[in-house]
């Protein structure tokens, strides 16, 4: 059992969705899709590397797919931090859009106060057998400022090809200073 | 927008993949993923351009209890998911030849599964029980797997750069600045 690989913590969820929830998640996920306030609120977290939902009104199998009474909301999560530190976020950060989402399914008992929240992600979360990532000493903060100190740095190696040791240095602390933030 | 495409964000994929598990084959599933070695040793190491991947066995729904309809599963689901660099197509692919024997000790447990010796019997297998994302996040949805690690690499060399070249002479600081980050 393993959600926890390096930095990166993985979540597994599915709940069940109530009888008229399912309109509301298209609504909700055609906004989310469409509008960027959610992604970008999500974007906003900097610790999420990758999430995703997708309801479930079949299980997969050999033919047509198993129907439930109900249909299954169905959520993961690749993240750094602990899993305290993750789910204390959403119920900060983005409450109304987790009720939005959550509140279709039956127990939810909404993000705050955060106490009830926690116990029912535990209780309705699966742990993953096997987890891996490609980079797990990094956050999600760190990949995206290597991304701009790499574009810094192309940038000042093509500026400063032609210029003079003096010039060159005066150059080089500059675009130091630019990217100090992200180093 | 096709369901296919909300899968999609920039170059990233989110694979989502639910298999029934022959019931009286779950444990063994169980003992063999969770003795999978992780990191680098991790099957999932050897397929280019995975970022993130789990397998996760999902034994039954979760009951919130009344007035939630109590559901059963007729088997239990072995979810794959994976955040890779797209399309999905030649990822399957890479997954049926990177995983090798691994493949099939895994989906071997898995009602219907076609083994891995007929790569187009394989992918349709997949995609027969793959379940579309209906919001998919990617913080950084633009950078394949190769980039995140160059970046990363490459802020790394930056950092170490500036600390041993301070106080140089702006000579000797462009000498080595050409020395270490030439194109």
């Amino acid at each position: 059992m393993a959600n926890v690989e390096g930095k990166a913590t993985a979540i597994t969820v599915l709940t069940p969705v109530r009888r008229h929830g399912l309109l509301v998640l298209a609504v909700v996920f055609w906004a989310g899709r469409h509008l960027t306030g959610t992604l970008k609120k999500l974007q906003q977290l900097s610790f999420i590397h990758y999430a995703r939902w997708a309801v479930i009104e079949r299980f997969p199998n050999d033919g047509a797919g198993e129907r439930l009474q109900r249909s299954y909301l169905f959520f993961e999560s690749n993240f750094n931090g602990t899993w305290d530190q993750y789910i204390d976020a959403f119920s900060e950060v983005v409450p109304t859009r987790m009720k939005a989402i959550w509140g279709t399914s039956y127990g939810f008992p909404g993000p705050i106060p955060v106490g009830p929240f926690k116990a029912y992600i535990r209780r309705n979360e699966f742990v993953a057998n096997h987890y891996w990532s490609a980079y797990p000493g990094a956050t999600t903060t760190e990949i995206i400022a290597a991304e701009r100190v790499v574009a810094a740095l192309e940038r000042f190696g093509r500026s400063s090809a032609r210029l003079d040791p003096q010039a060159f240095k005066a150059a080089y602390e500059t675009m130091l200073e630019s990217v100090q933030r992200d180093l | 927008m096709k369901h296919s495409d909300r899968n999609i964000s920039g170059q990233a994929y989110a694979l989502t993949v639910l298999t029934p598990v022959l019931r009286e084959r779950v444990n063994a599933l169980a003992g063999h993923l969770d003795a999978l070695p992780g990191g680098d040793q991790s099957p999932l190491a050897r397929i280019a351009g995975t970022h993130f991947a789990r397998w996760v066995i999902i034994d039954d729904v979760i009951y919130e209890g009344s007035p939630q309809p109590r559901d059963t599963l007729a088997a239990p689901r072995l979810l794959f998911t994976s955040n890779f660099d797209g399309p999905l197509e030649p990822y399957l692919e890479a997954l049926r030849s990177g995983l090798g024997e691994q493949a099939d000790a895994i989906w071997g447990h898995c009602a219907g599964y076609p083994g891995r010796a007929e790569s187009r019997a394989w992918a349709g297998w997949l995609r027969a029980h793959q379940i579309d994302s209906a919001l998919f996040f990617a913080a950084y949805g633009d950078q394949t797997v190769d980039q995140v690690v160059a970046n990363l690499e490459q802020r790394s060399r930056l950092m170490r750069f500036a600390l041993e070249t301070q106080g140089l002479a702006p000579d000797e600081l462009q000498r080595r600045f050409a020395a270490e980050f030439a194109p």
